[in-house]
């Protein structure tokens, strides 16, 4: 009985109610493409990392820091044999060393990344290094990424001299040939990284069989001289990102559901205002104040209900084109987040429902509280139309 | 005609082998003493028990040219101190040197900071000199054993062309190429090559004049040749040998303001 009329009073509102309901659905679109937005990304820059640095984790020295290069010849070490015979599909062993290239005779850092390149557990370009037969000792060739290649002005079959330290500390340099450029998905292993194979790296350092971490699918246990890094860890910096940008997104979500609850709020205020003599002749045929409070709530919270369906409709479309077509983010790559390519959402149900939920609740409260006044209203006072002022 | 004597050319060739047996090493020998000698008179000369400089490095990257101007106490190959007097922004920087380890103490930040290990290997001031190059303290005599190649005329000057090869694998050039003046036991040019044999760096030292009783450049030039159009020259306007350096200028407490 008491929804009847409250859904008739909703309908009779007309242009204000659809409004109401048009600016909550939104709101909750918005939430919910800001959360699978989010997720998106989340998963797609991690998925990088672990199918092309990170893998199930790294066995490294317990020193071991990839952002301080001057320490990286000390943190190498010689490949325990428990992992050293691991099938190829489950490990691959990384040796990082510090060198120096002179593109167009200009002095260029570089990450020296020698892999292995009977390893499969990682998803790099590198079979150009692969092919490479003759012996290192004339020319040494090497890969490297598209955003490497822009910044350094090089191009697949240029020369430029490379430069490093041998594990004594004396200087040495060879001339080296770029064999590929290759888009690399993940901009870690890119900006200032030059690919070699792992053998020509050891060789041209004199670091027979050492490594500076090996990556495995899992963890193979307690490995004496080394220290287990789990993804987790690996991936904290970027995880950590993502976890304060979605901090900051919280502000986003606020205003908009401030908005929509403004919506609805001010439509209940201008109701208990305008319809003075209605509540009057309700509580006059005897309709108990606490009733009339409900009538006019659920009034109100008809708007959340209604939006939440127009959500489901709109949602549809608007996501669904949106993962057709995906967000352009390789802006990014320039500040080291690892995704080049479009992202996608990702929604999760739990959270949907959740942040709907969330949204239905404060439309409620929002409805309720500017009627909250009726039970206190004087039925003559409102019949005349002057007890809410 | 003469008739053939096998014993006599068996004889012969026998005495010709011996001869060249046991003089090669000798003359090997007193090749590498000549050259050996010739390094320790190239450090007598370059070397002091306490040295004083007043100088200028200018730096010229291609694009632009700075110079530091600095003053630097030096005792023995262990020991050295110098003070930045000029540009403004380095007005006040302190290098100490002690051993294997450096340190440098800025008035901007008022902190002293430790140049140690791998950090040596960077370049000082953007300059085309490491850190570790300018706190080079060995003798060549020590570091290195010497071979004269032969003779080569520079600008008019009949110089031994000698290549060194570093005694131990630690070393951060493995082989050097000097030119010296054996008349003068100065050395007029040194290239620096890496393991491969690809040159890296070329000095030049030039504009020797006579301190006292040794012969010392006025001017170095070194270029790292995997650079382009990149020179640091170390000008010595003022230099005195064996001079009194007080135990304060090589102490920690010397590096603040």
């Amino acid at each position: 009985m008491i929804f009847q009329i409250a859904l008739k009073n909703f309908l009779r509102q007309g242009m204000r109610s659809f409004l109401n309901v048009l600016v909550t659905a939104l709101a909750m679109v918005a939430v919910v493409f800001n959360l699978s937005l989010y997720n998106g990304f989340q998963d797609q820059a991690v998925r990088n990392m672990v199918s092309t640095d990170v893998a199930g984790g790294h066995y490294r020295t317990p020193d071991f820091d990839l952002l301080a290069p001057m320490e990286w010849e000390d943190q190498t070490f010689k490949i325990p044999d428990a992992l050293s015979s691991l099938p190829s599909s489950d490990k691959a062993e990384v040796l990082v060393l510090q060198g120096q290239i002179f593109p167009n005779r200009r002095l260029f850092p570089v990450q020296l990344r020698g892999m292995d390149m009977q390893q499969k557990l990682l998803d790099l370009p590198l079979n150009k290094l692969e092919e490479w037969g003759t012996p290192v000792d004339d020319v040494i060739p090497i890969i490297i990424g598209k955003q490497m290649a822009g910044k350094s002005h090089l191009h697949i079959g240029d020369g430029v001299v490379l430069r490093w330290r041998d594990r004594f500390g004396a200087v040495d340099a060879l001339d080296a040939r770029v064999v590929d450029v290759v888009p690399l998905i993940n901009p870690r292993i890119d900006q200032g990284v030059v690919w070699m194979r792992l053998d020509h790296l050891r060789k041209i350092t004199q670091r027979k069989g050492e490594v500076s971490w090996v990556a495995v699918k899992e963890f193979k246990g307690t490995i004496a001289g080394t220290e287990f890094q789990v993804p987790e860890i690996l991936l904290k910096d970027i995880l950590d990102l993502i976890r304060q940008d979605r901090k900051y997104a919280i502000i986003i979500w606020v205003i908009l559901i401030f908005l929509a609850g403004i919506s609805v709020f001010n439509t209940q205020f201008l109701n208990i205002f305008k319809r003075q003599r209605e509540i009057g002749t309700l509580m006059a045929f005897g309709m108990p104040p606490g009733r009339v409070v409900r009538l006019f709530t659920l009034e109100g919270s008809l708007a959340a209900f209604s939006a939440v369906l127009v959500a489901l409709f709109l949602g549809t479309i608007i996501l669904g084109w949106f993962q057709s077509v995906g967000l352009d983010v390789s802006h990014l790559a320039e500040s080291q987040i690892p995704i080049r390519e479009n992202i996608y959402l990702k929604i999760e149900p739990v959270e949907v429902i959740l942040s709907m939920l969330v949204i239905v609740t404060i439309m409620i409260l929002v409805a309720w509280i500017p009627v909250r006044k009726i039970s206190k209203v004087n039925p003559t006072e409102a019949l005349r139309g002057r007890a809410i002022t | 005609m003469t008739k053939f004597n096998f014993k006599r050319m068996v004889c012969g060739s026998l005495c010709f082998i011996l001869v060249w047996t046991l003089l090669l090493p000798v003359t090997g020998r007193t090749e590498d003493d000549r050259a050996h000698r010739l390094l320790v008179e190239v450090d007598k000369n370059m070397w002091a028990s306490t040295k004083y400089i007043d100088g200028r490095l200018i730096i010229d990257n291609g694009r632009r040219v700075r110079t530091l101007s600095m003053e630097s106490w030096m005792e023995g190959v262990t020991k050295s101190y110098s003070y930045y007097k000029a540009p403004a922004r380095e007005r006040g920087t302190k290098m100490l040197k002690r051993d294997r380890k450096l340190w440098m103490y800025t008035p901007h930040t008022d902190r002293k900071i430790l140049i140690a290990g791998h950090l040596l290997r960077q370049s000082m001031m953007g300059s085309d000199l490491s850190y570790e190059d300018m706190m080079e303290d060995e003798k060549i005599s020590e570091a290195y054993t010497g071979t004269i190649d032969g003779m080569e005329e520079m600008e008019g000057v009949k110089t031994l062309v000698m290549t060194l090869k570093a005694k131990r694998k630690t070393k951060t050039y493995q082989t050097l190429k000097i030119w010296v003046d054996p008349a003068k036991n100065i050395v007029l040019k040194e290239e620096a090559y890496a393991k491969s044999g690809k040159l890296l760096k070329l000095i030049r030292f030039t504009e020797y004049r006579k301190v006292g009783n040794r012969l010392f450049p006025k001017k170095m030039i070194f270029r790292d040749m995997l650079k382009e159009n990149t020179k640091t020259t170390y000008m010595f306007d003022k230099i005195q040998f064996d001079v009194d350096i007080p135990a304060k200028y090589f102490s920690q407490r010397i590096l603040k303001r």
